[in-house]
């Protein structure tokens, strides 16, 4: 595939996640990107962070990579034709202290990749919110659950386990007064 | 700036109760941007507050940082009503939201 300016962050997970897949890598798409897609674009991130649950080395990587075009400076992965990053954070695959993480397959076009569910998405948030007060997330917390399905249910039991009950109250409310 | 009355004896010891209970914790520089008033009308507001017991500060290096006094006795009625009036303020609440707390990894583009 190739990318352009016009290369939207869906266009190069997409990409990215098949190109992983078929070099062998079980990566999961995290983070903000997740927020940008489950936000339809509400919430903007230019950092696609795959976690590596199982794999090759880093060479395998690096030239996973760099058939798309990517080059590895330090520890992100850049293209000369779009603005996006890719970056390996470190596993495992949590939120706050949850680490039973089930990836869904999203459907971007004709591919499909692992990823976080909305749900997921939206609690990943939803942690920088209760961990940092980071009301940034709370605002992306809010748009996840404004324009995909999440189960408010899974959110409530695991705010609790963070000891975050009062903060989740919070969230509830900012997401009855933005449907309003 | 929405609040036209000021519970907490003026406009600026108001806002800055309202911002620190958005922010959980800051420092006069950074309230006064959000804010958008002068330094030195928020830190008079810190210390008017601090002596009134609804703000707790310590330093950290050179910065002082200050938070709603967790051992105010009426603090959980007051962070309630803070967070009713604050939700009347969306020019607040977005700057607030602007801002980024979580972390961010060294060498990260910004």
């Amino acid at each position: 595939m190739k990318f352009t300016r016009r290369s939207s962050l869906r266009d190069v997970a997409a990409a990215v996640g098949r190109a992983l897949r078929e070099a062998g890598f079980d990566a999961v798409l995290t983070g903000g990107a997740c927020a940008t897609i489950y936000s339809r674009g509400a919430y903007v991130s230019h950092d696609l962070d795959f976690i590596v649950r199982s794999g090759g080395s880093r060479a395998a990587l690096d030239a996973a990579l760099g058939g798309l075009g990517f080059k590895r400076v330090h520890d992100r992965y850049v293209h000369p034709a779009t603005t996006f990053y890719v970056e390996f954070p470190r596993g495992p695959l949590s939120i706050g202290n949850d680490t039973n993480i089930r990836p869904v397959e999203l459907k971007i076009g004709k591919i499909t990749i692992p990823a976080l569910s909305p749900t997921d998405s939206c609690r990943d948030r939803l942690a920088a919110f209760y961990h940092w007060s980071d009301r940034q997330s709370l605002r992306s917390a809010v748009d996840i659950a404004l324009r995909a399905p999440v189960s408010m249910t899974t959110i409530r039991r695991w705010s609790e386990r963070e000891g975050a009950a009062d903060k989740f109250a919070e969230f509830q409310a900012e997401l009855a007064r933005r449907r309003r | 700036m929405v609040i036209t009355s000021s519970p907490f004896g003026g406009q600026a010891r108001t806002r800055v109760l309202l911002a620190l209970r958005l922010l959980d914790e800051s420092y006069p520089r950074e309230l006064a941007r959000v804010l958008e008033l002068p330094v030195s009308g928020v830190q008079m507001a810190v210390r008017g507050l601090e002596r009134d017991g609804l703000v707790a500060g310590r330093t950290a290096g050179r910065m002082r940082l200050v938070r709603l006094n967790p051992r105010y006795f009426a603090r959980e009625e007051l962070q309630r009503y803070l967070l009713t009036l604050a939700g009347a303020d969306a020019v607040l609440q977005n700057r607030v939201a602007e801002l980024r707390r979580r972390p961010r990894a060294a060498g990260k583009p910004a």
